[in-house]
C-alpha cells in the first residue's frame, strides 16, 4: 500500500491543499452552474486568475506593491526601533513601567485605524501619514513583547552569570538579550498582521496608489476579479511575512521550537 | 593562620515586602579547611543554601562576616564557583558555549577557552555532545554540565546546592561516585548542601547538621570513613551507624518545624 504510506507521511499537506482546492473549485461550480453569474457583484477563481495573469504582466500591480512595500518597511522599522527599547526600558525599570503602562494600555486597547484621518490630516496624503500608520498600529506588540520578555527573564540565569562574575552589562547581553529574542519575533509576527491593516487602511482613506487604494478603486468601479486579484497579492505578501517570521522564530530559539504553539 | 573559610556569627534577615521579616541564618559559625568536603543538612528553609549564596557573594549577610583565606567576601569571584540545583544553563548556548561561560567572563580568547572547555567536557564524560543544547540532554548530563561550568575557571571552593535533587537515584548514584573521583583529583574545598542523609555521608569528611529556621549549627559530624570511598562501604554496618546518627541529630528539628505548620 505505497499511497497509504505516502497519505501517512504527508497527510497534513495533503489535507491543506485539498481543502483550499475543494473550496476554489466549489466557488467556479457554483457560480458557473448554480447562480447565473451577474459579473457586476459576483465573480469566480477562473476571472481572478485572468486578471490576476493581466495585472502582473500589464497592470500596476508591481508599481502599487513598491509603493505599498515602501509605506510598510518604514512604519514597521520605525516601529522596532522605538518599540523594542521601549519596552526593555520598561522591563528593566519598574517605574519606567507604571508610568507609561497607562497610555499603552489604552493605546493597544483602542481601534487605531480610527487615527487614520487624524494621521492624513497631520502627514498630508501619501508615504509619511501611511508610514505612521503603520507604526501606531504595529508598534504595540514590540513594546508589550519586549517588556514581557525582559520581566520573564529567569532570576536563577541572571545569578548564575553575576556569580562567574558578570558585571551589568554581561547580564543584558549574556542573559536577557537572548531569552527576550525569542518574544520580540514572536511580538513581530502579531505587530505584521496590524501593520498591513494600517497599510491598506491608509490607501482606502487617501491615496492615489498602493495595493489598498487598487483594491479600493477596483470595487468601487465594479471590476470584482482585479479587486480580487488585488486581495490574493495581499493574502500571497502576509503568508510568506508571517511564515518568515515564523522560520526566524525557529532559528533565533531553537530551544522553544518544541513547545511552540501557531 | 586563619581558617581557610570562616563564617562569623552571620544573620540574615529577608524582609520580604507585606509579610513578616524571616530570620534566615542566626549567628551561624563554621570553619572550613582547605581541599576539605563539608557537607550541609538540615530542615527546609533552615538558611543552608543562603549561606552558599552568602560565600558566593550573591548575598550580603546583615551582620557577621564571611572570610575566604583570611579576607572578607564582597561579591562574586572566580576562585568560587556553584553548582545549581536547577542547573541555571542558558538554554541558548551549546554545551560547549554553557561550560565556557566563566572564561568567557574572566576575558579568555576564545581558542583557550574552546581548549580548557573540550578537558572539562571529556573529564565530565560528555565527549561527543559539545555541539548539543541543554533541552536535548537529560538531568544528569545537563548537571555534568553545570559541573564542567563550574570547574571551568579552576575556582578553590566549590559551592554545590542540593546538586543531585532534580536527579533519578540511579544517576545520583553515579554523579556522586564521579564528583568524589574529581575532587580526590583536583582536592578543592566543597561546600555540599543535600537533603539526603546517606549522601552526605557518604561524600563528606565532615557533616554539618543545622537547626530548624533561624537556622544556627547544632552538630558538627566527622565522618571516619576511609578514602578513597565506594559504593560497597555504605552496605557496611558502620555506614549505618554514621547514617543514624545524623538521622538522630536531624528529627528533632524537623519534628520542631512540623510545630509551625511548615
Amino acid at each position: 500500500m505505497e499511497l497509504r504510506a505516502f497519505y501517512q507521511e504527508h497527510y497534513r499537506a495533503i489535507l491543506g491543499t485539498t481543502s483550499v482546492l475543494t473550496l476554489i473549485v466549489m466557488w467556479e461550480l457554483l457560480l458557473t452552474f448554480v447562480i447565473p453569474l451577474n459579473p457586476f457583484f459576483f465573480t469566480k477563481p477562473s476571472l481572478i486568475a485572468v486578471a490576476f495573469k493581466e495585472q502582473v504582466i500589464h497592470g500596476a500591480l508591481w508599481s502599487d506593491l513598491v509603493v505599498s512595500s515602501r509605506a510598510f518597511l518604514w512604519g514597521f522599522s520605525l516601529a522596532i526601533l522605538f518599540g523594542i527599547p521601549t519596552g526593555a526600558f520598561m522591563g528593566w525599570r519598574r517605574r519606567a513601567e507604571y508610568t507609561l503602562d497607562p497610555f499603552l494600555t489604552a493605546l493597544y486597547a483602542s481601534p487605531l485605524v480610527a487615527l487614520a484621518p487624524l494621521m492624513i490630516v497631520v502627514f498630508g496624503v501619501g508615504l509619511l501619514a501611511k508610514a505612521m500608520l503603520v507604526f501606531l498600529l504595529s508598534v504595540f506588540p514590540f513594546i508589550f513583547n519586549t517588556f514581557a520578555g525582559v520581566r520573564s527573564t529567569d532570576r536563577l540565569l541572571i545569578n548564575v552569570v553575576r556569580s562567574f562574575g558578570g558585571k551589568e552589562r554581561d547580564l543584558y547581553l549574556k542573559v536577557i538579550f537572548p531569552s527576550t529574542l525569542p518574544y520580540i519575533a514572536a511580538g513581530a509576527r502579531i505587530a505584521l498582521g496590524r501593520g498591513l491593516v494600517g497599510i491598506i487602511v491608509g490607501e482606502f482613506y487617501a491615496a492615489s496608489e498602493g495595493i489598498g487604494f487598487a483594491i479600493s478603486r477596483f470595487g468601487d468601479t465594479y471590476k470584482l476579479p482585479e479587486m480580487f486579484a488585488g486581495i490574493l497579492v495581499l493574502m500571497i505578501g502576509a503568508v510568506v511575512m508571517t511564515e518568515g517570521m515564523r522560520k526566524l522564530e525557529a532559528f533565533l530559539a531553537p530551544w522553544k521550537t518544541s513547545q511552540q504553539s501557531r | 593562620m586563619p581558617p581557610f573559610i570562616q563564617s562569623r556569627n552571620i544573620s540574615v534577615v529577608f524582609k520580604p515586602k507585606n509579610r513578616e521579616p524571616v530570620t534566615a541564618l542566626n549567628d551561624f559559625n563554621l570553619e572550613v579547611a582547605k581541599g576539605e568536603f563539608v557537607s550541609i543538612v538540615g530542615p527546609s528553609g533552615c538558611g543552608k543554601s543562603t549561606f552558599l549564596n552568602i560565600l558566593l557573594g550573591l548575598i550580603k549577610p546583615d551582620t557577621g562576616e564571611m572570610q575566604l583565606n583570611g579576607a572578607p567576601i564582597t561579591g562574586p569571584s572566580q576562585e568560587r564557583a556553584m553548582v545549581f540545583q536547577e542547573f541555571g544553563l542558558l538554554p541558548w548556548r551549546t554545551v560547549a558555549a554553557n561550560v565556557e561561560l566563566g572564561l568567557e567572563l574572566k576575558g579568555i580568547a576564545a581558542a583557550q577557552r574552546a581548549e580548557r572547555a573540550g578537558e572539562l567536557i571529556k573529564l565530565v564524560g560528555l565527549s561527543g555532545f559539545q555541539n548539543h543544547y541543554p533541552h536535548e540532554l537529560s538531568g544528569g548530563m545537563k548537571q555534568r554540565v553545570g559541573l564542567a561550568r563550574a570547574l571551568a575557571t579552576e575556582p578553590d571552593v566549590l559551592l554545590m546546592d542540593e546538586p543531585f535533587a532534580a536527579l533519578d537515584a540511579q544517576t545520583r548514584d553515579l554523579m556522586q561516585a564521579e564528583l568524589l573521583q574529581i575532587w580526590e583529583q583536583s582536592k578543592k574545598t566543597v561546600l555540599f548542601v543535600t537533603h539526603s542523609i546517606e549522601e552526605a555521608a557518604y561524600l563528606s569528611d565532615r557533616v554539618i547538621v543545622m537547626t530548624a529556621r533561624p537556622g544556627r549549627t547544632k552538630e558538627i559530624l566527622q565522618i571516619h570513613l576511609p578514602r578513597p570511598r565506594d559504593y560497597e562501604m555504605r552496605l557496611t554496618p558502620e555506614f549505618n551507624d554514621i547514617k543514624a546518627t545524623i538521622w538522630n541529630t536531624l528529627k528533632d528539628e524537623l519534628t520542631a518545624r512540623s510545630e509551625y505548620g511548615a
